[in-house]
């Protein structure tokens, strides 16, 4: 939908502030009630995402104005989706999607943010949202997995560019690739000719460059053959099983995190952790694997004239009801010795890593203020390490737990089944 | 309307560079209005340095907290008061909790229950600030209006700190009384174009007992909640009547008995709203369960200390609906999930908005505190009104009903009816006022009540002068406390130059 | 001096005084403020006149005086503060304009004593949340105005309760109705819609009926008073327990009105408890103060109109466990004392002569607001000084009632003594002004100022002082309403 056609929703607004918190019935005391972290760093009511909301209704009106300020706000969200989700426990509109129109409408008017750029330009030149030294698939030299670049095969194993390129995460793929090998799924990566998914090339508000970076991605993945695709990035299952289905790019194909797939695996035993892993654990719902991986639900339909916001046919709306939020857990479950200490703030109304929407290179600082609230929020619980399903967050984790000297440890998910196993 | 540099600085010198920004296109977030700059102070010394310096340069100021509403004048500072967010203190011992303006409705109830504590939370929901004046689901229990504050922190209009009660003379915040006259007849905290003058800082307001848990465990993703544990000794049921007089005779005698921890008075449209989760869902439930009400009615909520204490209220409610004619909504009894919803939703007041905005997108309302039966019966006469609109399909059919309940055990009352319509409908707009100005005026010639947050010249020429000129003294009021004339209702009406 | 003639034409010959033993009577009162004749006493008898009187009082800068309660005066708040004044006594003023049982509220003017509302409340089924065994000449609107605190703390929401609106007639001379009262319309055609004058915020954004209360007759004079009144119960249980140490008794107390149990709640020394019940003096007052314990906490178990065994027994049994968890014994009697008896009293003005007067014939009460957990640290305090002043401990009096449904308690220390004695006044007068001081610096919170140290307290508080200026030169700008009271 082309943001015109969000008047609604951004007219919609009331300006309750719910989407400045967890769903009010979370709200389980003082600390941890708030769940956006663009307005808890900032304050001022335009970071909210109703703030934003009626930002967009106003330059609808009266045109697009991009003070530094306005800019600021448009650039310093990490597109997370709490306040969708919050707003939605109450309303029937959207709010994440007309709040990303706002950055795409802004790159489009020549606004674009100077670090997303150098971003997005190494993503049209290379097929990589991260700079590396040497080959995307040099990480798994020596592994011997199935090159799917030169082989058919059924189950793709997308790495992402993150953990193919940095250093310090390519441990995450080799844990996918030794976990899948021991589960004895057979699989295949394409290595060098992987590319970057486009997602968060999206989240920047390169709409454009997304969507020719995906018809790549798509092609690259169809020569593969592959019908399923797995992956440990929950960015990239996003982009896959959401974005590309809204854009009309999957087709048929069938998007798993590994974190699903290995669910399944224990829960059918064709997995069978052994080891004890002796670990107390709070678990990180990632935006992109929580309420961001709810799937996409297709409509197109007009509204009914007259008193009531209603439209034929019904409108769904993806209220992160249905995001995937169990499998994690189950795999957590599954692990001998390690056992899970609930944060206040989870599944649908998690706060936000830090790592999402670009701000990481738009605002490094931003990006670790709010990793840094959600290590304090994990160290309150008393866990001794924060588990998630998502490279993105846990290389934010890791790099602001060490600048703060913390003992927190972080791991993902599959590092800890591979452990086991 | 950017500030003169000189001027920004000087209030960037207060908060921070961080916290100060006068960007008009930025504006348009903050009520649409042309404010001069939007300014966060961080503390109470800040907020008074903020204030005196728009007394310095004679700008016109206000401050908002979670400010959902508001119509304010262009060129206004906004004073948002959202980094001002700590719960300064929870005495148990002597029933009260003192919070700065940003402190949440919804986390401070989750603190206080956590300690088998309740803090009454006004019916626009728990994301509003808890220090807000009004009314909500637990008023019958709970207190209402300005009747739970005790002592407040004060920045007057010129910038000077005044502690209220006993906070002044003993720096305890117990009581908001005294020495002598209470300046509490001053500051209630209320929602613009109203103006409380100055500044709350701090407030201490009142708290009761909660015999609900610690939290309500919750299971499922959102929309979707339910408790993992039904309360002991807590149970919501929904009765309707046959007739408004006959509801308002089991209100009184709910209230006399002073049994009900709830008493709720949301009509049919509002409870398939509340327990839904969209505007479809909504609409099927209401065509299913407005055939099975009678009449008008409530929602109860009892809440037991004991099992003896639970089982005799709940003798007593049964006794009173058999007296006067009442039913039991059938779909509360037999779906536990709507009895679930119900009760947290009106225990933790997070409904609001599905009940209000969501269906049209917008709604006006008039909502009127006092007098419970005077105020029912102004109501039905604003309900008629309704259907023409509703026939027209300007607006979302509720049968024309209204809603309220008792306060303080029926001591008091509150009264509300509104119009849900789409905000992008004109001519919905100009009939929701229409009817909004003549149900307001006819509350006044027939000696109801009275509107108060009307235009000042309404005020002026009509209201003021038949509530005993209320608005003369409240603007002799003003002149005394607001000398460099910073309070933004002055100038605006012409009384007030 | 103002022309008698003046006064005569507003409220006739008959209801003006000057002569020297009226003037007498209500230059002093029994409390340790001075004596200043008033020039004239005057007896307005409708609220028309007491506006005529507050506008010659203006024109003539005048000072006014307003009593509604008979004699004896106990706090100095009615005395004069300058020469010069009319007392404006608006005891003639005794209507009980209507009891409504439906929305339990009542409306009288100023001249009504409890002793007449008791009665007519009662006829509907109602009562008024009483202050503890008021005086047979209290005025119901005074004691009201005065924020005297109520035995049934249940039913105390706010602390301005049970006042729900007021016509006040300002010292700058206009009227105004405060609440629902103040429109729209006059009050007959409020009560032709059904309106009763219940709710007492407003209009708009004030509360104005907060600024007439504690004002000690600063702001204006009242013409009449709505207030809430409560159901009368079909049942009772009387309780008392005994206690030699004040702290299980208030947490018993705390629970008792934070779980609504109670009705009538509050704790009596057992010097105030004998001084209230004794027969004879001294001996009955000395047999009955040594069988009473320390401290007894009274309280009162009501059922209504539904199943009220029922629900008197689930209370009983769950006080019968709160009692227990903090190792106390809720009995029907202490000492010769039934709960009863105490019950039955204490829902009635005290009979002539007024309890506190009794034994010695004066008492000096040092009475402020405190919050739950320090009472104990203020009664200590209190004994410390008053053992230092020479003055018995076991002489002193002290009544604790918790207020505003737990928030805070009264506290009152009654120095009673032989006014006749001056060695015995001067050591109260002193002891009371070093107790004021000690208890203020120790955090006790003086909200109703009287007396020679009333200006002491409010100082403490400069900044609302401030305030209360400013809004006096709105409601009262020729500072002719009762000067010399509070800051004014």
């Amino acid at each position: 939908m082309a943001l015109e056609e969000y008047a609604g929703d951004y007219n919609m607004c009331c300006r309750c502030s719910a989407c400045k918190f967890v769903p009010l019935q979370m709200v389980k005391g003082f600390e941890h009630a708030n769940v956006c972290p663009s307005i808890s760093r900032y304050n001022f009511h335009f970071y909210s995402g109703g703030g934003r909301l009626n930002l967009g209704a106003e330059a609808l009106d009266k045109g697009f104005n991009y003070t530094p300020r306005y800019l600021d706000v448009i650039y310093n969200c990490q597109m997370c989706g709490a306040c969708d989700v919050s707003c939605k426990y109450g309303m029937d509109m959207e709010v994440l999607r007309p709040i990303q129109e706002l950055r795409i409408k802004a790159v489009q008017d020549g606004h674009a943010h100077p670090a997303l750029d150098k971003v997005v330009d190494r993503m049209r030149k290379q097929g990589t949202m991260v700079a590396g030294k040497g080959k995307r698939g040099a990480w798994a030299e020596g592994l011997g997995l199935t090159d799917a670049a030169t082989k058919k095969v059924d189950v793709l194993y997308h790495v992402g560019c993150l953990t193919s390129y940095d250093k310090d995460m390519q441990k995450v793929a080799k844990a996918t690739a030794s976990v899948l090998k021991k589960a004895g799924v057979k699989f295949g990566i394409l290595g060098d000719a992987e590319t970057c998914c486009g997602g968060r090339a999206y989240e920047m508000g390169y709409e454009a460059d997304f969507l020719a970076q995906a018809k790549k991605s798509m092609e690259a993945i169809k020569k593969t053959g592959a019908k399923t695709l797995v992956t440990s990035c929950a960015m990239c299952y996003q982009t896959y099983a959401v974005l590309y289905e809204r854009f009309g790019l999957k087709g048929d194909l069938k998007v798993v995190h590994s974190s699903q797939l290995i669910a399944e695996l224990i829960g059918n035993g064709e997995l069978k952790p052994k080891n004890d892993v002796d670990l107390n654990v709070t678990y990180h719902d990632p935006c992109h694997l929580g309420r961001l991986g709810e799937p996409w639900a297709h409509w197109e339909g007009t509204k009914i004239p007259g008193d009531r916001f209603v439209f034929d046919p019904p409108r769904p709306y993806r209220r992160g009801t249905n995001g995937v939020y169990e499998p994690p857990r189950q795999v957590l479950a599954g692990l001998p010795g390690v056992t899970l200490t609930e944060m206040d703030r989870i599944k649908e109304y998690a706060w936000c890593s830090g790592a999402c929407g670009g701000v990481t290179d738009s605002n490094p600082e931003f990006a670790e203020w709010t990793a840094n609230e959600r290590i304090e929020e994990a160290i309150c619980t008393g866990a001794e390490a924060i588990a998630t399903a998502d490279p993105w967050s846990e290389k934010l984790f890791a790099e602001t737990i060490a600048k703060n000297d913390g003992a927190l440890k972080v791991y993902d998910i599959v590092e800890l089944v591979d452990q086991a196993i | 309307m950017a500030l003169d540099k000189d001027i920004y600085s000087a209030f960037a010198d207060v908060v921070g560079e961080e916290n100060i920004c006068d960007d008009p296109v930025m504006m348009a977030a903050y009520y649409k209005t042309d404010f001069a700059a939007v300014i966060m102070p961080g503390n109470t010394a800040e907020v008074q340095a903020v204030v005196k310096l728009c007394n310095k340069y004679k700008l016109k100021y206000r401050p908002i907290s979670c400010g959902w509403t508001g119509v304010f004048i262009p060129g206004t500072v906004m004073l948002d008061l959202r980094r001002m967010d700590k719960i300064i203190e929870i005495d148990e011992k002597n029933m009260y909790a003192v919070c700065e303006p940003y402190v949440t409705s919804a986390q401070l109830q989750a603190e206080l229950f956590k300690r088998g504590l309740n803090t009454n939370i006004k019916g626009s929901g728990a994301q509003g600030s808890a220090l807000l004046r009004g009314h909500g689901p637990m008023d019958q229990s709970c207190g209402a209006d300005d009747r739970n504050h005790l002592a407040v922190e004060w920045v007057t209009p010129e910038g000077d700190l005044v502690k209220i009660g006993s906070l002044g003379s003993c720096d305890e915040f117990f009581c908001g009384d005294g020495p002598g006259p209470s300046l509490r007849c001053l500051v209630q905290s209320t929602v613009p174009p109203s103006c409380t003058p100055g500044v709350f800082t701090k407030v201490a307001t009142k708290v009761y007992h909660w015999p609900g848990p610690e939290r309500y465990h919750l299971k499922g993703n959102s929309p979707n909640y339910s408790l993992a544990e039904k309360p002991p000794y807590m149970m919501l049921r929904y009765y309707s009547f046959p007739s408004v007089d006959k509801l308002m005779d089991a209100e009184y005698k709910l209230g006399e008995a002073e049994i009900c921890f709830i008493l709720y008075g949301i009509n049919m449209a509002m409870v398939s709203a509340n327990v839904t989760s969209s505007n479809e869902e909504q609409e099927a439930l209401f065509h299913k369960i407005a055939g099975e009400v009678q009449g008008p009615g409530f929602v109860v909520i009892l809440a037991g200390n004991s099992e003896k204490d639970f089982e005799y209220k709940k003798k007593v409610l049964e006794t009173i609906i058999a007296a006067t004619g009442g039913e039991s909504l059938k779909a509360v009894e037999e779906e536990p999930q709507i009895e679930d919803t119900l009760m947290r939703q009106c225990t933790r007041v997070s409904g609001a908005i599905r009940e209000t905005f969501r269906p049209g997108g917008y709604f006006k309302s008039i909502p009127v505190m006092g007098q419970r039966d005077l105020t029912v019966r102004w109501a039905i006469g604003a309900g008629e009104a309704k259907k023409p609109l509703i026939e027209k399909g300007l607006i979302v059919d509720d049968g024309g009903a209204f809603f309220g309940w008792g306060v303080e055990h029926g001591h008091l009352g509150k009264t509300e009816i509104f119009c849900a319509f789409s905000p992008m409908n004109p001519e919905a707009w100009k009939v929701v006022d229409a009817w909004e100005s003549e149900e307001g005026g006819r509350a006044l010639d027939e000696n109801y009540f009275a509107l108060t947050m009307s235009p000042l010249d309404v005020i002026d020429e009509k209201t003021g002068p038949k509530l005993s000129n209320y608005h003369l003294w409240w603007y002799k009021v003003l002149d005394e406390l607001d000398p460099n004339g910073v309070i933004p209702l002055k100038g605006v009406s012409k009384l007030t130059p | 001096m103002i022309a008698k003639q003046k006064l005569t034409k507003i409220v006739g010959g008959a209801n003006v005084s000057d002569d020297a033993a009226t003037l007498d009577a209500y230059s002093k009162d029994i409390s340790f403020v001075n004596k200043v004749r008033p020039a004239y006493v005057v007896k307005p008898r409708s609220a028309d006149e007491v506006r005529q009187l507050v506008a010659v009082a203006n024109e003539t800068l005048t000072p006014l005086v307003p009593v509604s309660s008979g004699a004896p005066h106990m706090k100095g708040d009615t005395v004069p503060g300058i020469g010069g004044a009319i007392v404006a006594d608006l005891s003639g003023m005794n209507k009980i304009v209507f009891v409504d049982r439906p929305r339990r509220v009542c409306m009288v003017e100023p001249g009504v004593t409890f002793g007449e509302l008791v009665e007519a409340t009662k006829k509907e089924g109602i009562r008024l949340n009483m202050p503890l065994l008021p005086r047979s000449t209290k005025s119901v609107v005074g004691s009201l105005l005065d924020r005297e605190p109520v035995v049934m703390p249940k039913y105390q929401w706010d602390i301005s309760d049970p006042i729900a609106c007021l016509e006040v007639v300002f010292g700058a001379g206009e009227d105004f109705r405060t609440g629902q009262a103040a429109g729209p319309g006059t009050i007959e055609e409020q009560w032709k819609v059904g309106g009763v004058q219940k709710a007492p915020y407003g209009p708009h954004v004030a509360t104005w009926h907060r600024l007439v209360q504690g004002a000690q007759g600063t702001m204006g004079i009242v013409t009449w008073a709505s207030m809430r009144c409560e159901l009368l119960p079909q049942l009772e249980e009387a309780f008392v327990v005994g206690s030699s140490d004040l702290e299980p008794l208030m947490e018993m107390a705390a629970w008792l009105i934070r779980l609504r149990m109670a009705n009538e709640c509050f704790l009596l020394s057992s010097t105030d408890l004998a001084s209230i019940f004794a027969e004879e003096w001294p001996k009955d007052f000395k047999r009955l103060r040594a069988e009473l314990p320390p401290w007894t906490l009274f309280y009162v178990i009501a059922g209504y109109d539904y199943y009220p065994e029922e629900r008197v027994s689930s209370y009983l049994s769950d006080t019968a466990d709160l009692a227990k968890r903090l190792g106390l014994d809720p009995a029907k009697s202490v000492g010769s004392l039934s709960a009863r008896q105490i019950m039955k009293a204490v829902q009635q003005p005290c009979p002539d002569p007024y309890w506190k007067l009794r034994g010695r014939g004066a008492c000096e009460d040092v009475m402020f607001l405190s919050p739950n957990d320090k009472a104990k640290d203020f009664y200590e305090i209190m004994c410390g000084l008053a053992g230092k002043a020479g003055y018995p401990v076991s002489d002193l009096g002290t009544y604790i009632q918790p207020m505003v449904q737990g928030c805070g308690c009264h506290i009152e220390f009654n120095l009673f003594y032989d006014p006749d004695n001056q060695a015995e006044a001067c050591q109260v007068k002193d002891l009371a002004d070093q107790a004021t001081k000690t208890l203020m610096n120790a955090g006790a919170f003086f909200s109703r100022p009287y007396g020679d140290n009333a200006r002491t307290i409010m100082n403490r508080d400069a900044a609302s002082v401030a305030v209360l200026g400013k809004l006096k030169k709105v409601f009262d700008p020729n500072g002719i309403m009762n000067p010399g009271k509070l800051c004014f």
